[in-house]
């Protein structure tokens, strides 16, 4: 599997800060290097944000790309209106991106309300398990992967609405450009590293229907260069303001008729939600939006406008939009019926595999693990280079680290070692002499 | 004092332990509600169990955990890991339940039928505990208080 989460080792300081902020504790500090263990890892980019040091980025796309290509197409995330202030409108923003280097762009907000219908139709005729939960954020559908197993049932078996334009907009220009589909390069401007690993190791989905992706943060600064020199385009397109609305947690719940929705958003709180529909709870809640980014979208670690601005001018372009006339539902029925939106493959368990499959092996090493958690100061500190105190002691099961490298076990066994000595040498000069030399 | 067997539960010779561990549960504690249930959930993850097992017994172990908050004044709970099954022994000190035929009927409870097709409306949880577990048996003295013993197979 191919992450799209980069070190960078010159700049990493070897602190803790990205091993003590994965949440699934994918990263460890060893020998003043990290070091990721690519099983555990979700892509969701909390070490990126985490980072003072700027050290961890995400593998994207670059210019160079671009030339790989006899026309490209960029694919905006609803996200990237929200990142050049309200005064920016979509379509003038839209319109930037064919300044930058792209050949053409392709709006992604009609899709949006498309899927959004066609999921409150799957809901409708769905017999269950409840709730259903939405495959728009990728690091979500990882989690589940390797966590909440359980849940993959709980999945909405439709595919998200940026690789369906993607796979469109290939077809499409193809034919009106009569070009063979792989010499049309199509982009997305990405707000996160886990929609760039969606496209570099794609679940439900055989092959990605971009070719990559650009980091937003990294399209910013040409972007705003090219809105203050260049004009907007003639005709303005239209955008669906609900489609738009995706880009904030809640918008996609919005569109259901179903009054039982749940936006759950930042890793803390979906895995609140998570153990507990694994625990039965939250069955009278049909379905929910779940993402690793606190508010959704608008707070990706690929971004540069702060979470709050962001939400704000998302809102307030969302309404001076007005009202355009909706997706047809019937249109959007018998696209469903025609299998348009379904997820191509199943998304299966990504299994951690455990130090041993024989029980009588696993309640040995969970005594062990109790009797080392015991010895050690419970004070997460993750000077070790493990997160916390728990997984020191699962590294050291595992051989992968020693009680030593805790520096509190350190320093008592250096006091431990002196007060040996400062004793021998007491006993000495009281004429014992019984005491045996301590190391030195 | 009524009782219901259904399937048998082995004697404490016959069935061989790999892991126990005992948990207090106090009456009217909501603030702490579930947390036992979710600590016997992630000792099974962390023993390996099963997944579909951890479900169907956190799903027990919540609705019993969650009995004894509402309606009895304090209760241990007993987690038993064997070769071929997870164990729970669940005793409680309160007011017991004067009709348990009444309280195992599937549905006897106030809930919509709406709530109940989603599994909820169970009453006092008991029909839900039954529905997920292998094992299932039931004690109870009015004014004295409630047993609940229930185990799942893993093999």
């Amino acid at each position: 599997m191919i992450h799209s989460i980069l070190f960078d080792r010159e700049k990493c300081v070897a602190c803790v800060a990205c091993s003590k902020a994965c949440p699934t504790r994918a990263i460890r500090v060893r020998q003043g290097a990290v070091q990721l263990k690519t099983e555990l890892c979700i892509d969701c980019g909390a070490c990126i944000r985490a980072c003072p040091h700027d050290a961890v980025t995400a593998r994207t796309s670059s210019p160079f790309d671009l030339k790989k290509f006899r026309y490209t197409v960029a694919i905006p995330s609803t996200t990237f209106f929200s990142q050049f202030g309200p005064d920016a409108r979509p379509a003038q923003v839209a319109h930037a991106l064919t300044r930058v280097g792209f050949d053409a762009y392709y709006d992604l907000s009609w899709m949006c309300e498309m899927v959004g219908r066609a999921v409150d139709t799957y809901l409708s005729d769905c017999k269950g398990p409840w709730p259903k939960i939405s495959v728009t954020c990728p690091a979500i559908i990882r989690l589940i992967q390797i966590r909440y197993p359980d849940l993959l049932a709980h999945l909405v078996p439709i595919e998200t609405p940026r690789e369906l334009s993607a796979k469109l907009i290939r077809r499409k220009l193809s034919q009106e450009r009569g070009l063979p589909p792989k010499d049309i390069g199509v982009f997305y401007t990405t707000p996160c590293s886990a929609i760039m690993e969606s496209i570099l190791s794609p679940v439900g989905l055989e092959e990605s229907y971009f070719d990559g992706a650009f980091s937003t943060a990294e399209l910013y600064g040409p972007l705003r260069k090219a809105l203050r020199t260049g004009g907007g385009p003639a005709v303005e397109p239209s955008f669906s303001p609900k489609g738009l609305g995706w880009a904030i947690a809640g918008g996609e719940s919005a569109m259901m008729r179903s009054t039982s929705t749940l936006a759950v958003s930042g890793m803390r709180d979906v895995t609140y939600v998570f153990d507990r529909i694994e625990s039965g709870k939250f069955l009278s809640v049909d379905f929910i939006e779940a993402y690793g980014c606190p508010d959704g979208c608008v707070s990706g670690p690929l971004l540069i406008e702060g979470r709050y601005a962001a939400k704000r001018t998302m809102q307030r372009i969302i309404g001076t939009l007005g009202l355009p006339n909706p997706v047809k539902e019937e249109k959007v029925r018998s696209m469903f019926r025609e299998h348009f939106f379904d997820l191509e493959d199943e998304v299966k368990a990504r299994e951690i595999k455990p130090l041993t499959r024989n029980l009588r092996q696993a309640v040995r090493l969970k005594q062990e693990k109790a009797e080392l958690m015991a010895r050690l100061p419970g004070k997460d500190c993750a000077a070790c280079g493990s997160p916390n105190c728990e997984t020191l002691a699962e590294d050291i099961l595992a051989g992968e680290a020693v009680e030593e490298d805790c520096v509190f076990v350190r320093l008592e066994q250096l006091a431990g070692a002196g007060g040996q000595r400062r004793g021998a040498a007491r006993a000495r000069k009281a004429g014992g002499g019984a005491g045996r030399k301590a190391d030195p | 004092m009524t009782g219901l067997h259904e399937r048998s539960w082995p004697g404490a010779g016959e069935r061989e332990c790999l892991y126990r561990e005992t948990f207090r549960i106090a009456g009217n504690d909501y603030e702490h509600g579930g947390e036992v249930a979710a600590r016997i959930k992630s000792i099974m993850k962390e023993l390996g169990i099963d997944p579909g097992v951890i479900r169907r017994l956190s799903i027990a172990n919540f609705e019993a955990e969650m009995n004894v908050i509402m309606y009895a004044d304090e209760a241990e709970m007993e987690f038993s890991v064997g070769d071929g099954a997870v164990w729970v022994v669940l005793g409680d000190r309160g007011q017991g339940i004067p009709d348990v035929e009444q309280a195992l009927q599937e549905g006897y409870s106030t809930a919509t039928a709406e709530m109940r097709a989603r599994g909820f409306g169970a009453g006092m949880g008991l029909p839900n505990i039954r529905r997920n577990t292998d094992v299932f048996q039931i004690e109870s003295t009015p004014g004295t208080g409630t047993t609940l013993r229930y185990a799942i197979y893993t093999a």
